[in-house]
């Protein structure tokens, strides 16, 4: 297996594309948890020195912002704020997959891999421990960035809710596998690059509203949809609460991300071993 | 001893077109192996499957007498249809994934690097290559790990004389090595100056294959021709010394081994016969001629 690795190591090492996206990852995922993060401090700010005058009416209005808005960037709730957000920046590890597998195709290089003696098996093998190697990459990141907004509001570290990291890696890897997939599937980088970005970021969000609207909660399980809904909406969350109907339980989604990662992994596995490279 | 590749009933289908059709035949050790085709034969095809990126529909092979595999193919240096590498690395770059997938010839790349004269340009991107030394690359890239068997799909494909003369005499060098080579190639005049063994293909089948001075025998062939072709043709059956006859219209066409014809005694022979020869011609027979008639047919 360190064979293998090497070998894609090779690959990635020098390829630019692959770090610059990268570090726009780091930056986007800094980036728009930082937004997030100003835009609640100011609702705070906001009701302490708001046209309210005295310290009990500003008081009282804290505590009310509190309850509405909660405190999403303290332990333990960060872990579900950070990974919710980070969550929107999924599509770039999809595209660092897409952008690898589709490279072999355009260089002919999956041929001369084998050629060259990579057995088919092999081959994909690597490519979807890729996929689950980038997913750890972008969660450990994820991890450091919600540790990091935690301590600097102040509150103290905790591992409770923890469990949202776990989500957040099963939702990464649900985009690169299905990244993986498409770029193998569609094999020229432009149309896998488009179909990728258009169906994750438009069509699924579509389609998945069309069904809850007939269907409910049938939209909730399409492919990324699901692993989307592993972790909920954490901002406003009385008001939201109060709002939305209870949703399926995290356990169902649990349960289908796995049926999904399953089938593309199968896929990918069975395309590459049996179809003329 | 044990061929390097055997083909057994090889064919292959995409779609309703068949690419190959029934092929079969075997690569002794320590030859090289000419597959030689018009565009569009399955040359390519059938070193694909050979080489395991396009599956048979049908047929089955072996390498060393064994199944194909992986492990087998490690000990094979290849160069199928065209040059193969990351665009965005240099050839050290590229040949050091190559020599990493074979797990052999790392220390060689200098070595091959100056072999097909790229050394001094071994850091350079790929994308910055003619054609020419994409080519050469690959060749390269084949020779790594020093293999004892080589699989060239057009080899001089994009190589300018120069380039061409130094592969070849590459080729030879490395057959007197004791190499065996497999070579597929649209040019006879290639296959003939380095091959000791060729199989040639026509859409998709094998039409002959063994060695070359078996298959593309150089011939002499004469043309006669009388007022009464039934006459000279038995005047023609009692005759010796040709390898065949043909009839062509109004005129025999008899094949000699290169300088047996002898006119004279042709004519000698069918007044004896009883028939005058209104026709008499000796026509040198190329190469080039004896492959279109092999291909086309």
């Amino acid at each position: 297996m360190l064979h293998l690795l090497k070998i894609e190591w090779l690959k990635v090492k020098n390829y630019r594309t692959f770090w610059v996206l990268s570090i726009l990852f780091m930056v986007s995922i800094f980036g728009i948890n930082y937004i997030m993060f100003n835009i609640q401090n100011t609702a705070h700010i906001n009701a302490g020195t708001g046209p309210v005058q005295k310290p009990e009416q500003a008081a009282a209005a804290d505590t009310l912002i509190k309850k509405v808005v909660g405190s999403p960037f303290d332990f333990p709730e960060v872990w579900q704020s950070i990974t919710y957000v980070s969550g929107f920046l999924l599509f770039i590890p999809g595209l660092l997959i897409i952008t690898s597998i589709t490279n072999e195709y355009t260089y002919k290089t999956h041929r001369q891999n084998i050629i060259d003696g990579l057995s088919r098996t092999q081959f994909i093998f690597v490519k979807m421990l890729l996929t689950v190697i980038i997913a750890l990459a972008a969660t450990l990141f994820v991890f450091l960035t919600a540790v990091g907004f935690g301590l600097s509001g102040g509150s103290s570290f905790s591992f409770d809710k923890i469990e949202y990291v776990g989500y957040f890696f099963i939702q990464a890897l649900s985009y690169t596998a299905f990244a993986l997939l498409t770029g193998i599937v569609l094999k020229r980088s432009g149309v896998a690059i488009g179909l990728f970005f258009l169906y994750s970021l438009v069509l699924e969000n579509m389609l998945s509203g069309l069904l809850n609207h007939y269907f409910n909660p049938v939209g909730s399980y399409l492919p990324l949809e699901t692993t989307d809904r592993l972790i909920r909406f954490p901002f406003f969350r009385r008001v939201v609460e109060q709002l939305v109907k209870a949703p399926p339980p995290v356990s169902s989604f649990l349960l289908m991300s796995a049926i999904y990662l399953t089938l593309y992994f199968f896929l990918c596995k069975r395309k590459l071993e049996t179809a003329d490279l | 001893m044990t061929p390097v590749l055997a083909l057994n009933t090889i064919s292959k289908n995409y779609g309703p077109i068949q690419a190959l059709d029934n092929v079969s035949f075997t690569v002794p050790k320590g030859c090289v192996f000419g597959i030689l085709g018009p565009n569009g034969s399955g040359k390519t095809t059938l070193l694909g499957i050979a080489m395991d990126v396009l599956r048979a529909s049908a047929g089955n092979l072996r390498w060393f007498d064994q199944p194909s595999s992986a492990e087998l193919r490690k000990q094979i240096g290849t160069l199928l249809e065209t040059p193969n590498f990351y665009h965005y690395l240099t050839a050290v770059q590229n040949l050091r994934i190559t020599a990493e997938i074979k797990q052999r010839g790392l220390d060689d790349i200098d070595t091959v690097l100056k072999k097909v004269n790229l050394y001094e340009r071994r850091n350079s991107k790929f994308t910055t290559y003619s054609l020419g030394m994409k080519q050469r690359l690959a060749i390269a890239a084949a020779l790594l790990g020093n293999p004892d068997v080589l699989v060239l799909d057009e080899p001089t494909n994009g190589l300018d004389p120069v380039g061409i003369a130094e592969i070849r005499n590459l080729i030879k060098q490395l057959a007197a090595e004791g190499k065996t080579i497999i070579m597929a190639s649209h040019l006879l005049d290639e296959v003939e100056k380095v091959c000791t063994h060729v199989a040639i293909l026509k859409k998709g089948k094998l039409i002959a294959a063994g060695a070359v001075d078996e298959i593309l025998v150089n011939e002499d062939v004469v043309e006669i021709g009388a007022a009464n072709i039934q006459a000279l043709q038995q005047a023609v059956n009692s005759m010796n010394g040709y390898s065949s006859v043909k009839q062509d219209g109004q005129v025999l066409l008899l094949s000699y081994p290169v300088g047996k014809a002898n006119l004279e005694q042709i004519n000698q022979h069918c007044f004896n016969q009883g028939t005058v020869l209104n026709h008499l011609h000796l026509k040198k027979k190329s190469l080039e001629t004896k492959f279109f008639e092999l291909t086309n047919n």
